[in-house]
C-alpha cells in the first residue's frame, strides 16, 4: 500500500518510488534530492572555479539533455559563474544523428546556450557509414569511441572552453568497472571511476552524473518534460558491454544499491604501485600531437587502416606492427589537423537564436 | 557446386575471421607428449597422470610459499609453519579435493622416498604436526535442509590423521564458544535481567532482521569465515585453509565488489587475522598467533576439481542447497560468469588476476564489527552524499547515526540498510547488545558483542607490553545506559 506522505518531506502525496533508494517521495523532493546530489557530486570534487568554460557533450539522448537543463539549473541557483556552450559530434550515421541532432538544436534555443556541431567527416574526412561499410559491424564501435573521443577534444578546443562535462551516468561506470575487470584491462579500470581526467595536453573532462542512475535521469527528463531522442545506435552495440550491462541490471534488480555500490567498489581500489610501473607513460601522438600511449594515437592509426585499405589490421597493435611493415606510410595520406591545447579563445558556433 | 554454405554472415562478408578452435591440435597430452590426452584444459590436453601433477603443482604453488611466517620460498624442506592447519570443509568438491591434497601431499608423501636424503633430512618431517578439519552446520538456520555433520565426519574420517571439528553456524552467538575460543582474554557483557539468549534464537532475530536474501547469504558467509578464523587460533593453527577453486574465487571476487567490497578485495583471495583482543607487537617478526587464510586452489577451476573428484574417486558430500527462492547477488553473479566462461574461457582467470593487481586505496580504518575486515575511513560520509536519505531538517529516526553505524565497513553496511527492489523491511540499528529484544534490536555475534562492550579501537590504537592484553575505558554513556537501563527508573 501507498504511503500517506512522502518519505521525504513527510508532508506532500508520493507518487514515484525512487529507484536509487526505494523510497517513496513525492516530485518536488524527487527534484530537490536529484538535483542535490548533483550538486555534491560538483562541489566535492571541485570541479569548476568562477569563469570557467564549460562544454557540455551533447548527443541529443537522454543524458546530455537532462545534463544540459541541470547544469544551467544548478549555475543559476548555486552561482558556479559558468559560460556553458553546447558541443555535439556528429558521426555521420544517417537515420540516427541526423534526428538526434534537431534535439540538441532545439536544446539550444530552449536553454540558451552556443552550440558547436563538429563532424567526423570535417575531422577525419569519413563518415561512420563509409566505416561501417568499409570494416564490417564488427569493430566499428573501436573506431567510433575513438573518433569521438578525439573529435569532442578537438571541437572543445575551438570552442576555447576548459572543461567538458558529459552525460556519463551511474549505470555506465558501473558497467566500465565490471567489464575491465571481467577483461583484464587494469589501466582503463584505474582510471574509470575517476570523475575528472586530465591529460597533461588534453582539456579537462568529468562527468557530473557519475552518481546518477539511469532509472532516475528518465525520471527527471519525464517529470520535467524535457525532449530528447531515444534510438540505440543502427550498427551493432558491443557485444561484450551487453553481457555486463544485462549483468547490471539482474543485479540492479534485486538490491538497488548494487550500481553505487560497485562505483564505491572501483574507487576503493587502486592499482599496485608494481603493476602501475610496468604500464605506458602518456606522450603526444609525432602525426597531430594528441595524446597517446605509442608514438602514434589511436585515432590516427585508425585513420591510416582505413585510408591505406587496411583497416581491420589498424585495431590492435599486432596489427598496427603489421601494417608498419607493409610499406611506409605514404605521404599524400590523409591525417588528422595538428592538436593544440586551448589557449586561445577561438568561437566558432551556431549563433544562439533571438 | 556453390561454396556457399548457406549462412547469412558468411555471404555478407563477415565471418572473415575463423572461429578458433575449442580443442587442441593434437590429441596427445601436452606435458609428456606421449600419452594420449584425457581431459581438455584450456585448449590444452593433458593424460590422466600429468594432469595430477599438474594440480598437485598448482596448489603447491599456491600455499607454499605463505607457510613459512616470514616468506623465504617455495623449497619444501624449509617449510616450517608457526603453527598447525585448520583445514574448511564444507563438503563440496572443492573442499574434497583440497583435503585430499592436503594429505597426499603432508600426511601419505611423508618420508615415502627413504633412500633420499638420510633419516634426519627435513623432507622427512611432517611439515604439519596437527591437521585439523572443521565443518560448519547451518542446518538449524534453514528447517527444509537435514543436518550432515555425521556425514562430515564419516568423509574426513577417511584421512587418517586429521582431527574433526564440528561447528554450528549458532555458535557465533554462543557465550560458551566465545569463552572456549577467546578464553579470558575477552569476555562478553552479561545481561542480568534476561538472562542468556539461545543462540539460534539470536542468531534466527539476527538474520530476520536483514532486509534481502543477499544480506542473509553475506551474513552466513561472514560468520562462517569467523567462526572458522577464531577456531583456528583457539586451537593454534597458524593457517586456515580454503577449498575456493578459481572458478568460486572469480565469483565470490566479483560478487564481493557489487556489494561494495572493493576496499578488501586482497582480503578476498588472501587474508592476514589476528583476534582483536590480541595486540600485535610493533615491528615484531615472531608469530603472535595470527592466522593466515589461503586459497590453495585459486589456479585450479571448477572442471579441474570435478576430474579431480572423478580420477581419484573421492567422496564427495555435496553441498548444502540453501533454500532461499528470491534472487540473490551471488546466484545472479554465478550463473552470469559460469555462462561468460562458457563464450570466454579465460574470463575466470582474468578476474582474479587482475583483482590480484590491486591495492585498497588510502589508509584503513579500525576493522568492522561484524566481519572484522579493514573499514574505508568516510564511507558513511560518502553514501551520505552519493544517496540522500533524508533533508537534514526532517531525518527520520532510523537514518539518524547510530555508535554501531561508526563501527560498520562498507558491505556490513549496505548488508543491513539495503532494500531489495520489493522490500519494505526497515532496519534499526539502535541497539548492539547481544542481549536485547530481538524484535527491535540488532543481535551482534559474540565478537561484535565483545568488542562493543570493551571498547572499539583501543585494541587497535593502545600500545601495550604482550602481557597486558586488557585496556581500560571509560564508557560511553549511551553504552552504559543500554547495559543498566532496565533499573533506571523513570525520572518523571
Amino acid at each position: 500500500m501507498a504511503p500517506k506522505s512522502c518519505s521525504l518531506c513527510q508532508n506532500a502525496k508520493p507518487i514515484l518510488r525512487r529507484p536509487k533508494t526505494g523510497q517513496q517521495i513525492c516530485k518536488h523532493c524527487f527534484f530537490t534530492v536529484f538535483e542535490t546530489e548533483v550538486h555534491n557530486t560538483i562541489t566535492e570534487a571541485k570541479l569548476f572555479k568562477p569563469g570557467d568554460r564549460v562544454a557540455i557533450g551533447a548527443s541529443g539522448g537522454k543524458d546530455s539533455t537532462v545534463l544540459a537543463y541541470v547544469m544551467k539549473t544548478l549555475n543559476e541557483r548555486y552561482k558556479y559563474g559558468l559560460s556553458l556552450f553546447l558541443l555535439s559530434i556528429d558521426e555521420g550515421i544517417t537515420g540516427y544523428r541526423d534526428d538526434s541532432l534537431q534535439t540538441v538544436k532545439r536544446n539550444q534555443q530552449q536553454y540558451d546556450m552556443p552550440l558547436k556541431i563538429l563532424s567526423y567527416e570535417e575531422l577525419y574526412g569519413w563518415t561512420m557509414d563509409r566505416v561501417v561499410s568499409t570494416v564490417g559491424k564488427k569493430s566499428n564501435c573501436t573506431f567510433c569511441g575513438v573518433f569521438r573521443r578525439q573529435a569532442l577534444d578537438r571541437g572543445a578546443a575551438s570552442l576555447g572552453v576548459d572543461h567538458i562535462v558529459t552525460g556519463h551516468n551511474a549505470d555506465d561506470i558501473a558497467e566500465t568497472v565490471l567489464m575491465n575487470i571481467m577483461r583484464g584491462d587494469i589501466a582503463r579500470l584505474g582510471r574509470c571511476t575517476a570523475i575528472c581526467t586530465q591529460g597533461e595536453d588534453t582539456i579537462r573532462r568529468s562527468k557530473p552524473f557519475k552518481y546518477a542512475y539511469e532509472k532516475e535521469i528518465v525520471m527527471y527528463a519525464y517529470f520535467r518534460k524535457l525532449d530528447y531522442f531515444s534510438t540505440e545506435c543502427i550498427y551493432s552495440p558491443d557485444a561484450y558491454r551487453g553481457h555486463a550491462r544485462g549483468f547490471l541490471k539482474d543485479l540492479e534488480a534485486t538490491r538497488p544499491s548494487a550500481i553505487i555500490d560497485i562505483i564505491h567498489s572501483g574507487e576503493a581500489f587502486e592499482v599496485k604501485d608494481e603493476v602501475r610501473a610496468t604500464q605506458k607513460t602518456q606522450q603526444t601522438c609525432k602525426r597531430c600531437g594528441y595524446m597517446s600511449s605509442n608514438n602514434l594515437c589511436k585515432a590516427c592509426s585508425l585513420l591510416e587502416g582505413l585510408e591505406r585499405g587496411m583497416a581491420a589490421t589498424a585495431i590492435s597493435d599486432k596489427g598496427r606492427r603489421k601494417l608498419d611493415g607493409q610499406a611506409p606510410t605514404p605521404e599524400n595520406l590523409r591525417t588528422i589537423p595538428y592538436f593544440h591545447t586551448p589557449i586561445t579563445v577561438a568561437i566558432d558556433v551556431l549563433p544562439t537564436p533571438p | 557446386m556453390s561454396d556457399l554454405c548457406g549462412n547469412p554472415a558468411a555471404e555478407a562478408g563477415e565471418a572473415l575471421i575463423p572461429r578458433k578452435r575449442k580443442f587442441d591440435r593434437s590429441k596427445i597430452c601436452v606435458k609428456c607428449k606421449t600419452n594420449p590426452g584425457n581431459l581438455v584444459i584450456r585448449h590444452s590436453v593433458y593424460c590422466r597422470d600429468c594432469f595430477t601433477s599438474l594440480i598437485t603443482a598448482k596448489f603447491r604453488q599456491a600455499l607454499e610459499p605463505h607457510i613459512n611466517h616470514a616468506s623465504t620460498g617455495p623449497r619444501r624442506g624449509a617449510l616450517n609453519p608457526s603453527g598447525g592447519l585448520l583445514v574448511a570443509f564444507s563438503g563440496g568438491s572443492g573442499s574434497s579435493v583440497l583435503l585430499d591434497l592436503v594429505h597426499r601431499t603432508y600426511c601419505t608423501n611423508v618420508g615415502s622416498d627413504e633412500l633420499k636424503g638420510g633419516r634426519e633430512h627435513p623432507r622427512k618431517d611432517r611439515v604439519w604436526k596437527r591437521i585439523h578439519v572443521c565443518y560448519v552446520e547451518t542446518s538449524d538456520v534453514f528447517p527444509e535442509t537435514s543436518d550432515r555433520t555425521a556425514r562430515m565426519r564419516e568423509a574426513v574420517a577417511r584421512y587418517e590423521g586429521c582431527e574433526f571439528i564440528p561447528l554450528r553456524v549458532q555458535d557465533a552467538f554462543d557465550r560458551s564458544w566465545w569463552e572456549r575460543v577467546s578464553g579470558d582474554l575477552s569476555v562478553l557483557p552479561v545481561d542480568l535481567c534476561r538472562g542468556e539468549p539461545v543462540p539460534i534464537d539470536a542468531l534466527k532475530a539476527h538474520l530476520r532482521a536483514l532486509p534481502t536474501a543477499t544480506a542473509v547469504l553475506y551474513t552466513l558467509s561472514t560468520l562462517t569465515r569467523l567462526l572458522l578464523l577464531y577456531t583456528a587460533y583457539s586451537i593454534g593453527a597458524s593457517h586456515l585453509v580454503l577449498g575456493t577453486s578459481l572458478t568460486s574465487l572469480s565469483i565470490s571476487l566479483i560478487s564481493s565488489i557489487s556489494q561494495g567490497g572493493g576496499f578488501v578485495v586482497p582480503q578476498a583471495i588472501q587474508e592476514e587475522w589476528i583476534p582483536p583482543f590480541i595486540k600485535r607487537i610493533p615491528g615484531a617478526t615472531s608469530w603472535s598467533g595470527e592466522v593466515r587464510l589461503i586459497r590453495p586452489l585459486r589456479d585450479v577451476g571448477m572442471k579441474e576439481c570435478t576430474a579431480w573428484v572423478w580420477w581419484h574417486q573421492l567422496w564427495v558430500v555435496g553441498k548444502q542447497r540453501i533454500p532461499i527462492s528470491e534472487k540473490t547477488i551471488g546466484k545472479i553473479t554465478n550463473d552470469f560468469i559460469i555462462g561468460l566462461e562458457r563464450d570466454y574461457l579465460s574470463t575466470v582467470s582474468t578476474v582474479v588476476k587482475t583483482v590480484g593487481k590491486l591495492a585498497p586505496k588510502g589508509k584503513p580504518g579500525l576493522r568492522c564489527v561484524l566481519c572484522e575486515l579493514p573499514t574505508q575511513q568516510s564511507a558513511q560520509g560518502w553514501k551520505a552524499r552519493t544517496s540522500i536519505h533524508a533533508f537534514e531538517d526532517a531525518a527520520s529516526p532510523e537514518d539518524v547515526p547510530t555508535p554501531l553505524l561508526a563501527f560498520l565497513c562498507y558491505p556490513c553496511h549496505t548488508t543491513l540498510t539495503s532494500k531489495s527492489s520489493r522490500s519494505s523491511k526497515s532496519r534499526n540499528l539502535k541497539s548492539s547488545s547481544p542481549t536485547s529484544e530481538p524484535s527491535s534490536t540488532l543481535n551482534l555475534p559474540t565478537w561484535g558483542a565483545a568488542r562493543l562492550a570493551c571498547g572499539i579501537g583501543d585494541e587497535e590504537s593502545t600500545s601495550s607490553s604482550a602481557n597486558e592484553i586488557w585496556v581500560t575505558k571509560k564508557l560511553d554513556t549511551d553504552l552504559m545506559k543500554s547495559l543498566v537501563g532496565e533499573f533506571m527508573l523513570d525520572e518523571r
